[in-house]
């Protein structure tokens, strides 16, 4: 079970192999990766003719890409993969497809194959590569590992992108995925573990491309499936019950996706290591002390049925992050700064208090309140909002 | 008959509030002096009335403010605010003492009722009954208020001894006057040792943020002197003083400057308190302490025991009495009581004599020693072509200006018919400016109110700067500020800052004139016009700056600027006012919506990237009305547009350019001290070179070049051309079909997400391309309405400099630096005959403007300007219909003026006679590399950047590319695949950027982006090599340059190294131009500062200043050009001056230099000249000996391994190569 390993470098070999954890940590080195990227200069080609000249010469990728202290997870326990395959296939058709993001060493990947998925590896370490394609050698074209960065996919800085920094587009013809529709669904599943500097980040990014139907949501209604930390999990579920946790981003995700809570795994059970297979648990006893989640994401099918459009989603956007600026204040000072419209005339067509707080308003009220205003037919002028106000560049 | 009883009402208010003083009691003294934390009832102890009676009028006019408020609740009319505008006047004005304000006041009150009997008799019964009613109410809330609104006097002090000796004093008051406690206390040993206060204020001095609540602290007490509020200052004092944790923040300065606000009063026992107070924070008195004591004893006439005493004291502390009249800065009025003090004690005693007039210093740099030589070279310095009686009339003109702080310019915009929407648009406008201005003057008044409270529970708010200027200045501020306002919003931080800088340049322009510097500057102006002035005659040729001197105008006392966290806490504070106060009637944006009033501006974030902003956002019905009225003027602030007449000559590092608003002769990013800081140590006669070369710059006359801007505006009031710099107005935008407002189409339900995901991206970007048409269209705007504004006048462009010598214009709008066509606009007001080779010149100027012939030989581009002449002919006659020759040129517009020109002096009867107002002008080619390879001495360099004479010019850039094409060829022969792909592609242009911009330090990294830039460019080239190929190639280019420019690198290498050590030291990297202008890199680890409460939080970073660290990367990078920067401005300031020495008029664009077309020749040969004196010094061997001084000569620091290493580095001076320096001065295309 353990075989393919063999194309990993011994030291991280070894601390996959020898702690039977379920996680690992890696903090890259950087005598390490030279030696590593020498030896690794054949592999994209046939999937990536065009990228053959990038090879070797990995220091001029992104900016971002260069950060060497960079904490990665990976799924590295046999037996924690199989219940993710068991939870994932459920009761659905064994043969889908599956988007695997920074699948490491392998082992979750291997256990998907074993089902009969087919999956995609999207890698954005080079080290890990040989070893994931020598994965898919004699299984006919049911592996194909790509290095790609699936959480910088289609960067917004529109500069020249060069791998694993690539647009979706550049992907998904490369690997030939046809757009769905997005009442019919989704032509594949996403599964991965959110970076745990950029949790956030990576969240509003996703949020983004989903609202604005961008990205991998051009593809179809994307299911995500996600780890991540408890904490940010529960953000995501908060709502006026909980209102220390709730914000901007809980509004958007329960808005936009139906939401499942898969699996829990407690963190502190794990141990986490550097690459010189030493034991680091002092440094990340922030990590240690977490739960990690595994949630499912799914984008509602009447997302878009509404008032609220991938058109003019950014002025919902601006509303909720206008809002939460000022989390206990009124909602009608804010209104006040959001639309010229009378406040006082939209909350009653909410069937709101005038003295209801931001953190008093459920994320289908705040849809309420957006569709309110952007329905009400008097004013030619429903938003104070500019295009320029809401700038993201993630 | 109401309002006279009103106004005693109130007055009777004010007293019996405060009961007539009495004896203290004994017990309260108790309190006073041996308890702490007692000291809240203490101050509000009834025994202090007697003294605080002098203050009952602030209180009264507070509570009449209050009153006002409260009536105007009530639905009172507007009269009443009127009212108390009047009873403010003597507020305003009450930098006399307290008691005579007071009397003033009441003495007003009965005038008052005359003008205003009537009209209140109206209304009397109705008031009356209300008034009593809320006096009522109004005396039960001030009575519960009192302890708080009166301000402490007496100081709480922390040390036992002398607080009980304080307390033996004041009872005793009566028997011993307090002259003798003065007297007595100051032989107190200062209560701390004088090694902890050092130590405790080095620990002081490494906190920043401490740093900048005592420079708040400071500004606040000198700003409440200014306006008057003495005792409101001494108030903050004692309160700070009272509690440990604030006196922290205290220094001697600021208790001299309240002492020395007694003193001027003649208040000697609050004084006396001060000096208590010095005391007990173990503070030692100086000359100012002193000073301020003897000037109070002067006026008050004291014997002369005291003052003896006094003196001793003095002399004891090992201060010399001469130093009160040399060292402390005293108006007139100070020093003579100073001195009547002074003689009490030593009748005979004579203050030394007021220093001469310092002997003209003259500057010893061996660069200028010919500018400043008396003798020797003939000088024939340039005149204006003025006569005197203009030049005075011009003056009156821009003093004019000046004092209305703002100008008013009618705008290009092509002129709406008036319609009958125009006009109602325009009165709507008008109702609300006039109900705006009451408003924004109600809350103006409130937030003072509120501030005088903040101030008197001890804090120092913003009250004196509210009080700086009237209400009706601020509002009128405020109201430019609405109108200027962009659509899309303006952060709040940017606004505040304007804001408060605005209030600031209109406070000093006040105060100069309240102080009468405008009669004494008008005086010293005129003389020293006739030195300008074509019609009048000087007994001896000098220098603007040297007649200016010689004038012996007054160095008027410079205004030290407010902190940045000051400006901007003011302007946030104005700002909130705007927000609060404009409103508009619901009704403009929905015409059926509810007649409510709704905001104008609008406080919302603006997310960037995880990043919020605050933005004050106009509404945009008020946008819309703003567009619809279609006002066309244009508001600048007076700083912002050239003047009308000469500028002031530059004579220290603040005072020159302007004539009355404040301008700095280095700019520097807001809030930086220390490059003002080097300036003021300089030894004057130093930075000699830079003013003489500011003022020759500013000196220059313009004016607008008619033909042009009558073609622009053409262009600009149709549909604009994009092509030639005329950006479109915005009916040529793409629109959204739509609107954003109404996505009625983006609505449709029928249309896939994805498709509207699509439509909202064009919507962006068709938004975008609008928004930046729109912002170069408004920059347009303002150019072109200041150009028309100014045309058929002379006017000038002052001068300053930026941190490194380089020179700039100051007015941003329109001026010579800015694109083609703003630089077409322009021509110099003076004209001088072409000469014999004038009309050469022109041709060759214009091929140079075509950018066609650059490799060419000057005869060759004026041979094809003879061949061009049927096309530069009709272009010059027929711009718009005919060829249109002029527009295919590199910089058309320019082209166009130099068609113009030629025609109409090949035109003229004589064309060597004609008067040609033309700035013909001489590029630097590849100017960094010049001075690189003159420092390092490279031959090879030498030749290709034209620093050797040659036939033909040489260029760079293709030097650069054969280099490279050597080595790729070698490489290719060995195999190298990239070198093989490459064949054929390697041209001047792919090179070209790198090679710039190597000089400005471009990194590997950076180079290869371009080079890439430059590859994907070029169609056939395999794209997949991209990443490769401009890898190789940038590693190629630096390896040519190497080759090439052998030393060059080296010192680049040196100068990179030696910059991170220093900052590896701890200090940014400093030196000194061969100028003699002293050079410091403001780049620091950035501190925040947080400006709390209000609408927002704002917080900005500084880092510009020495107390912090270096940032290294930035120090490092910067150095190699700032240094060459340096070096280039130097050579431009010689050229300048030299040039002006033999009466040329000359002006700079860095390292592209103009001048008449008849001049070229000579300057030209100075330019060369000054190039070669410029490099015969040993400029890096100063350098290096410059930092090893300042950096490595510290014996402390001197054992650190980073200092160790850095003497290593510095004293490697890199090797030079064999160039003969002297050969450039025969080379013809070092410029062309």
């Amino acid at each position: 079970m353990w075989v393919p390993v063999a194309g990993l470098p011994s030291l991280l070999a070894l601390s996959a192999l020898t702690r039977g954890g379920r996680f690992c940590i890696l903090r890259f080195g950087a005598a390490r990766r030279k030696d590593v990227l020498a030896g690794n200069r054949r592999g994209l080609s046939d999937i990536h003719p065009q990228l053959l000249s990038n090879v070797g010469f990995g220091k001029s990728s992104s900016r971002v890409y260069r950060c060497r202290s960079e904490i990665k997870r990976y799924i590295t326990s046999p037996r924690l993969a199989e219940t993710l395959v068991q939870i994932l296939q459920g009761k659905g058709d064994a043969s889908q497809l599956i988007l695997e993001c920074n699948p490491g060493p392998g082992i979750l990947t291997q256990a998907l194959l074993g089902s009969g998925a087919k999956v995609i590896a999207l890698e954005s370490d080079k080290t890990f590569i040989p070893q994931l394609e020598s994965l898919g050698k004699n299984l006919g074209g049911k592996l194909e590992v790509v290095y790609c960065d699936f959480f910088k996919l289609d960067p917004r800085s529109r500069g020249i992108v060069t791998p694993p920094v690539m647009t979706s587009e550049m992907l998904f013809q490369n690997l030939g995925i046809e757009a769905l529709s997005w009442s019919k669904g989704s032509p594949f599943k996403v599964i991965g573990i959110l970076p745990t500097k950029s949790e956030r980040n990576t969240l509003w990014k996703i949020f983004h491309d989903l609202y604005s139907c961008t990205s991998i949501y051009k593809y179809g209604r994307i299911e995500l499936n996600l780890f991540i930390t408890e904490k940010e999990c529960q953000k995501l579920l908060a709502n006026p019950r909980t209102p220390n946790l709730y914000q901007a981003l809980s509004v958007l995700c329960q808005i936009a996706c139906g939401i499942k809570v898969l699996n829990k795994l407690p963190w502190s059970s794990f141990e986490t290591y550097t690459t010189n297979g030493q034991l680091e648990k002092q440094k990340h006893r922030e990590l240690v002390e977490q739960n990690m989640c595994l949630i499912q994401l799914t984008p509602h099918r009447d997302l878009f049925t509404g008032n609220l459009t991938p058109f003019n989603y950014d002025v919902f956007f601006h509303m909720l992050r206008q809002c939460f600026m000022k989390r206990n204040a009124k909602l009608v000072d804010h209104l006040h700064s959001l639309s010229p419209i009378d406040a006082l005339h939209i909350l009653k067509q909410i069937k709101k208090n005038k003295n209801v707080k931001v953190i008093d308003m459920y994320p289908q009220d705040f849809h309420r309140l957006f569709e309110t205003i952007e329905c009400s037919k008097e004013d030619t002028c429903k938003w104070l909002y500019d295009d320029f106000m809401e700038d993201v560049i993630l | 008959m109401s309002a006279l009883g009103w106004g005693r009402r109130a007055a009777g208010l004010g007293r019996a509030l405060w009961p007539a003083g009495r004896p203290r009691l004994l017990a309260e003294e108790e309190a006073f002096g041996g308890v702490r934390g007692h000291r809240r009832s203490s101050s509000a102890s009834p025994c202090e009335q007697d003294r605080r009676k002098d203050w009952g009028h602030a209180e009264l006019l507070e509570v009449l403010q209050a009153r006002v408020r409260q009536l105007q609740a009530e639905g009172v009319s507007e009269v009443t605010v009127k009212r108390v505008d009047v009873a403010l006047a003597p507020e305003a004005s009450s930098a006399q003492s307290p008691g005579k304000a007071r009397a003033g006041a009441e003495g007003a009150a009965p005038k008052l009722s005359g003008r205003w009997a009537q009209k209140l008799d109206k209304e009397q019964r109705l008031m009356q009954k209300r008034k009593q009613r809320l006096e009522g109410r109004l005396q039960k809330r001030e009575r519960t208020l009192a302890w708080q609104r009166q301000l402490r006097v007496e100081p709480r002090l922390l040390s036992g001894r002398l607080a009980n000796q304080l307390q033996r004093w004041e009872q005793g008051a009566a028997r011993s006057p307090w002259e003798e406690q003065l007297a007595q206390l100051l032989q107190e040993a200062p209560q701390r040792l004088s090694g902890d206060a050092a130590k405790a204020s080095a620990v002081r001095g490494s906190d920043v943020r401490l740093e900048g609540q005592r420079q708040r602290l400071l500004s606040f007490f000198e700003c409440c002197l200014l306006t008057g509020h003495l005792p409101l200052a001494h108030h903050v004092l004692v309160t700070h003083h009272s509690r440990s944790r604030q006196q922290r923040l205290l220094t001697l300065a600021m208790y001299n400057m309240v002492m020395r606000g007694w003193a001027r009063e003649g208040s000697f026992k609050e004084l006396v308190y001060v000096f208590f107070m010095v005391k007990d924070a173990g503070l030692a008195p100086d000359l100012l302490s002193y000073a301020a004591a003897l000037q109070c004893m002067g006026r008050l006439d004291q014997d002369a025991s005291t003052v003896r005493r006094c003196l001793k004291q003095m002399a004891q502390d090992g201060l010399q009495l001469q130093g009160l009249f040399t060292a402390v800065p005293l108006g007139e009025g100070e020093r003579a009581e100073l001195l009547r003090a002074v003689r009490k004690a030593e009748p005979t005693f004579r203050p030394p004599p007021p220093p001469p007039p310092p002997a003209p210093q003259l500057n010893t740099s061996p660069l200028l020693r010919e500018v400043y030589a008396k003798q020797g070279c003939p000088v024939s310095y340039p005149r204006l072509h003025l006569p005197l009686k203009k030049l005075q009339d011009l003056f009156q003109q821009q003093l004019r200006v000046e004092l209305a702080t703002t100008v008013t310019v009618q705008s290009v915009e092509k002129a709406q018919p008036p319609t009958e929407e125009v006009l109602h648009a325009r009165k709507t406008l008008a109702d609300l400016r006039a109900t705006w201005e009451t408003a924004l003057y109600q809350e103006l008044q409130e937030t003072k109110a509120s501030e005088a409270r903040a101030a008197r529970e001890g804090r120092p708010s913003l009250f004196p700067y509210l009080c700086l200027l009237s209400e009706r200045e601020f509002v009128g501020l405020l109201l430019q500020t609405l109108q200027a306002l962009p659509a899309q919003g303006e952060s709040l931080l940017f606004l505040a800052h304007e804001l408060g800088l605005r209030v600031f340049n209109r406070h000093i322009v006040q105060r100069k004139q309240l102080s009468k510097q405008v009669q004494v500057l008008e005086q010293h102006y005129i003389k020293y016009l006739h030195l300008l002035a074509s019609d009048t005659q000087v007994a001896e040729r000098c220098l603007p700056r040297q007649w200016w001197e010689a004038l012996g105008m007054p160095e008027a006392p410079h205004e030290q600027p407010w902190p940045v966290s000051v400006l901007v806490q003011l302007g946030k504070q104005l700002a909130e006012v705007l927000v609060q106060a404009v409103q508009m009637p619901g009704s403009l944006a929905a015409p059926r919506g509810p007649g409510s009033l709704i905001p104008v501006l609008y406080h919302v974030y603006s997310f960037r990237s995880f990043r919020q902003i605050g933005i004050l956002k106009p509404h945009p019905a008020f946008t819309q009305l703003l567009e619809a009225a279609a006002e066309r003027t244009l508001t600048f602030e007076s700083t912002e547009v050239p003047m009308l007449c000469p500028p002031l000559p530059w004579t220290s590092p603040h005072s020159g350019a302007f004539l009355l608003s404040p301008t700095k002769m280095m700019r520097s990013v807001e809030g930086t001290q220390q490059h003002q800081l080097l300036l003021e140590r300089c030894p004057p006669a130093q930075l000699h070179g830079a003013l003489d070369a500011l003022t020759q710059l500013g000196n220059c006359a313009w004016r607008v070049n008619g033909r042009v801007l009558d073609l622009v505006l053409e262009l600009f009031t149709d549909k604009g051309c994009p092509r030639l710099g005329v950006p479109a107005p915005p009916s040529e935008a793409p629109r959204p079909p739509q609107g954003r407002q109404t996505p009625k189409s983006g609505l449709l339900p029928d249309l896939s997400p994805a498709d509207k995901a699509e439509m909202r991206r064009e919507l962006a970007r068709r938004l975008k391309v609008a928004r930046e048409m729109q912002s170069l269209r408004a920059d347009a705007l303002c150019r072109l309405s200041l150009a028309q504004h100014l045309r058929h006048r002379v006017f000038w462009l002052p001068h300053n400099m930026d941190f490194r010598g380089r020179t700039y214009p100051c007015p941003p709008h329109f001026n010579h630096l800015g694109s083609d066509l703003a630089r077409a606009l322009l021509e110099f007001a003076q004209g001088r005959p072409l000469g014999p080779h004038g009309l050469d010149w022109l041709k060759i100027h214009l091929v140079n403007l075509t950018g066609l012939k650059k490799r060419e030989s000057l005869q060759a581009r004026r041979d094809f300007a003879d061949q061009l002449m049927e096309d530069i002919l009709d272009s010059a006659d027929q711009p718009m219909t005919g060829r249109r020759w002029w527009m295919e040129a590199d910089e058309p517009w320019q082209a166009l003026a130099c068609c113009m020109e030629i025609a109409r002096a090949t035109r003229a009867p004589d064309p060597a006679a004609y008067i040609s107002h033309f700035p013909v002008h001489q590029d630097g080619s590849c100017n960094g590399l010049q001075h690189y390879a003159a420092l390092g001495r490279d031959s090879v360099g030498a030749a290709s950047v034209n620093l050797l004479p040659s036939d033909l010019p040489q260029d760079v850039y293709s030097g650069v590319a054969a280099q490279v094409e050597v080595f790729r060829r070698q490489d290719a022969e060995q195999g190298v695949r990239v070198a093989q792909v490459l064949e054929g592609f390697i041209s001047r242009k792919v090179v070209k950027q790198t090679v710039m911009t190597v000089v400005y330090g471009v990194t590997r990294y950076g180079g290869r982006l371009q080079i890439e830039k430059r590859l994907r460019e070029l169609h056939d080239f395999p794209q997949e090599f991209l990443w490769e190929a401009s890898h190789y190639l940038v590693r190629q280019v630096f390896n040519s340059l190497q080759e090439m420019f052998s030393g060059t690198r080296s010192i680049q290498r040196w100068l990179t190294e030696s910059a991170r050590l220093i900052s590896h030291t701890g200090s940014a990297v400093e030196w000194v131009t061969p100028l003699g202008i002293p050079v410091i890199q403001p780049y620091h680890r950035d501190s925040k500062v947080m400006i709390k409460g209000g609408i927002q939080s704002l917080t900005f970073s500084s880092s510009g200043d020495t107390s912090q660290k270096p940032n290294t990367l930035k120090q490092k990078n910067g150095f190699p050009p700032n240094f060459i920067h340096s070096l280039d401005s130097s050579h431009m300031m010689l050229t300048a001056l030299h040039c002006y020495r033999k009466g040329l008029t000359f002006v700079s664009v860095h390292d592209c230099f103009w001048t008449h077309a008849a001049d070229v020749a000579v300057m030209n040969q100075v330019c060369r000249e000054q190039f070669v004196r410029l490099h015969s010094q040993p400029i890096l061997h100063d350098l290096s000996r410059f930092l090893v001084k300042r950096f490595c000569s510290d014996s402390r620091v001197s054992k650190s391994v980073w200092v160790s290493r850095l003497l290593d580095t510095l004293l490697s001076v890199p090797k030079t190569g064999a160039f003969d320096l002297e050969q450039v001065k025969r080379s013809t295309y070092f410029f062309s």
